[in-house]
């Protein structure tokens, strides 16, 4: 059975992000007065939220007592890393116990969690004017990206349609961050292409005030991220997709090999001998520990980390530029959308909806992009002033970070197939370009083994 | 030692107690039973966390996959290596520590107290600080291997030195225990057969060659049957650490049985990797206690 024949793919940002700025200055016409919100409604209610660590909920925490003011709703919250995070929500949506009424997710675990039931669905609450206020406008949400959070519960079809599983709160795309005063010190340009930055890997080493300094790094562990994300990136850009528009695998392509062959020789020359254990802040905290020259297609939201003078010792020489461009002149971007999703088992849901309706609303999501909540995901929000300025001062010139930003987003997407399973089916990619890297078998074997096995998964 | 009669009164307040007791005794039966059954049940089904009322049974469906599946064979053979270097390791090295700490001295009690340290924090926390000083570029481990003008190792960051480095910190971790059962045997020795051996001009080496090692027998076995115990069951160290990677160098099957559960939601699959480790840690504990047994019944022969 073809895979995923003929379904039109979810091409969620292109066209999507800047050109929906128009449409949404308009939508942002004063609504009529609808029923008036009863914030209150209920009033003496608590709410325990699960957060994965993150900027955005550096960002969040100071305004929580803001919300139990306007609400008389307590909230308390549990803060764990990523994998300890998921792993704890798994096993409390499974035994849907609803020790969690509100939590951090994303469109990747969505999948799963729909399938299971364990996710409440939002459009009700939404269309509930006694709920929800007038000017939520649900059309100022950059249109792709809300539309990630829709799916119909199909396997490998159906995102963007079907009921609304969560919102978004931020979302990621990825880009080159480097060091301006060591590239000029090395005398090199900026890579535009995946053939400029081969061809410079063996020159990307100098030395620093505090020892060597590397080449580049980049997360590269054996899970779902590095096909999904950040390497998924550099295959996008040669053209290749877990599934092709006839629904067949494309794991082991010419394409794929070539990109993975790519990969691992630029890791080898420019990464330092242990950049096979990598980890996402591993990654943000090495660039901005000033360790390496640049950081590669990693998330462009570390931005607010290499710009802050506290947690950052590059804040003053670091530069971002788009992605480089694939063999064919030809440049797509992976995206992660953090999103927030309330549980089918919540004790108290009028509770959870108004929380998640106040966490996305217009006001509160310009005070946490202020605060480092990146990227916004409300055109009204990468309209406002005060975010537009935060923004524009990142760089090594005025603009750049946005510059890229735009350019990554305009090419960003979710293209991989919906399925509960599909982050074991990514696990196992990232296995064999692991042992491709560890030298245990080429590149080719390793591809094409994983292939069968991804298949064996789709249709067992 | 000749069968004791039991008088009438005593055999009636057996009765008693016996019927007291057998409450507790079905509860925690139960307690432990169920789980039991109801694991070696799901082991048995192709269940998943997220497919509510999907659940198939699928006989010994897992475990023929299993067999199958090269993954399974790695992970087979990285437990019994973990555990096997463990062992290994840890008895001869607090063997050494306890017999140190046995020496009568003034700083005995100093050291006997600051040899428990590592045991009082939590394999997890162990794992992040090893993890941290571990670590090829500005870790403390590599710093201190260049004074020595040795060159930097990959410690957990390569297939090939990921499995020696998590031993070692399990070895950080758990010698001491090892350590201190040992010690605990070593006191239980009676002074006079040592003072013995003495006046009769057996030199050190000798009485704990010949007296020592001989009568430390039961406790050696012990402190065995713990550490294979804990070392094929061994988590937190490896999940802390490496996760089981760099590839598969270090994951063992309880790494292998958690991410089938928490990272994949294959319940029916975790539970037969879990069966798998279960019957290996009988078969190996059973062999040791069976030792243990052999030991105990020749020693009260005498």
């Amino acid at each position: 059975m073809p895979l995923n024949a003929g379904a039109p793919r979810p091409n969620l940002f292109a066209a999507g992000l800047f050109a929906a700025t128009l449409a949404a200055s308009t939508a942002l016409a004063p609504l009529p007065a609808a029923a008036e919100v009863n914030w209150r409604a209920a009033e003496g209610s608590t709410i325990n939220l699960l957060l994965i660590s993150h900027p955005f909920v550096d960002s969040l925490k100071p305004l929580l007592p803001e919300f139990t003011e306007k609400t008389g709703i307590k909230v308390t919250f549990e803060e764990l890393a990523e994998q300890p995070g998921f792993e704890k929500l798994l096993a409390d949506l499974s035994s849907k116990t609803g020790s969690y009424d509100v939590f951090m997710t994303s469109p990747l675990n969505n999948w799963q969690y729909a399938t299971g039931g364990w996710l409440e669905p939002l459009d009700d609450y939404i269309a509930d004017t006694k709920l929800t206020a007038a000017d939520y406008d649900l059309a100022d949400f950059i249109p792709g990206v809300l539309a990630s959070g829709r799916w119909t519960l199909e396997p490998l079809k159906g995102v963007g349609e079907g009921k609304l599983w969560a919102l978004p709160i931020n979302f990621e795309s990825y880009q080159l961050a480097y060091r301006p005063s060591l590239m000029k010190k090395l005398g090199l340009e900026v890579p535009k292409t995946y053939a400029d930055l081969l061809a410079m890997a063996d020159k990307l080493k100098t030395d620093g005030p505090n020892g060597p300094v590397n080449g580049i790094i980049t997360r590269f562990d054996h899970y779902w991220d590095l096909p999904y994300l950040t390497f998924g990136t550099m295959l996008q850009s040669y053209g290749v997709e877990m599934l092709d528009a006839d629904g067949k695998l494309q794991v082991c392509s010419p394409a794929s090999i070539q990109a993975t062959e790519d990969f691992i020789t630029l890791i080898k020359k420019a990464s330092p001998p242990d950049a096979g254990a990598f980890t996402w802040d591993q990654a943000m905290q090495g660039f901005a520990s000033g360790q390496y020259v640049m950081s590669f297609n990693e998330a462009n939201l570390f931005a607010p980390v290499y710009e802050d003078p506290k947690q950052s010792s590059i804040s003053d020489d670091v530069g971002y530029a788009p992605t480089p461009l694939g063999p064919d002149g030809k440049r797509a971007a992976a995206a992660w959308i953090w999103s927030l999703s309330m549980n089918s088992a919540a004790k108290n849901k009028t509770a959870a909806w108004l929380f998640l309706e106040w966490v996305t609303s217009k006001d509160i999501s310009v005070k946490t992009a202020l605060a480092g909540n990146m990227n916004p995901v409300r055109t009204s929000v990468w309209d406002d002033p005060k975010v537009t300025a935060l923004m524009e001062s990142w760089g090594e010139t005025p603009g750049q970070y946005v510059a890229a930003a735009k350019t990554e987003a305009e090419v960003a997407a979710l293209r991989f197939p919906p399925h509960p399973e599909l982050t074991r089916m990514l696990d196992r990619w990232a296995e064999a370009i692991q042992q491709s890297y560890f030298g245990q078998g080429d590149v080719k074997t390793n591809l094409c083994a994983a292939q069968d096995d991804i298949q064996a998964m789709i249709a067992p | 030692m000749p069968p004791r009669r039991q008088d009438a009164s005593e055999n009636g307040l057996a009765r008693g107690t016996f019927l007291l007791l057998l409450a507790p005794a079905l509860i925690l039966l139960f307690l432990s039973l169920y789980p039991f059954l109801s694991g070696l049940y799901t082991s048995l089904t192709d269940q998943k966390l997220y497919a509510a009322g999907g659940t198939r049974f699928v006989g010994f469906g897992n475990f023929v996959r299993l067999a199958g599946t090269p993954l399974f064979w790695t992970a087979l053979g990285n437990t019994l290596t973990y555990t096997a270097l463990v062992v290994a390791i840890q008895l001869p090295l607090g063997l050494a520590f306890a017999l140190l700490l046995d020496i009568p001295g003034r700083l005995q009690s100093f050291f006997r107290s600051v040899l428990v340290l590592p045991l009082l924090i939590p394999p997890v926390v162990a794992g992040l600080m090893w993890k941290t000083m571990m670590q090829p570029q500005q870790g403390v481990l590599n710093y201190l291997l260049s004074l020595l003008g040795i060159d930097p190792q990959p410690w957990l960051a390569n297939p090939a030195t990921a499995m020696i480095s998590v031993v070692l910190i399990d070895t950080w971790l758990f010698t001491p225990l090892a350590a201190i059962i040992l010690l605990a045997g070593l006191q239980s020795i009676s002074v006079e057969l040592t003072e013995a051996a003495r006046v009769d001009g057996a030199s050190p080496w000798q009485i704990v060659r010949r007296i020592k090692l001989p009568l430390l027998g039961p406790y050696v076995l012990l402190v065995a049957l713990f550490r294979v115990s804990d070392a094929l069951k061994s988590l937190e160290i490896i999940y802390a650490t490496t996760r089981g990677g760099p590839l598969n160098a270090t994951r063992t099957l309880h790494v292998m049985a958690y991410e089938e559960a928490y990272r994949w939601s294959n319940l029916g699959r975790a539970m037969a990797i879990v069966f798998v480790l279960w019957a290996l840690c009988y078969a190996i504990s059973g062999t040791l206690l069976a030792l243990w047994q052999r030991q105990e019944a020749r020693r009260y022969a005498r």
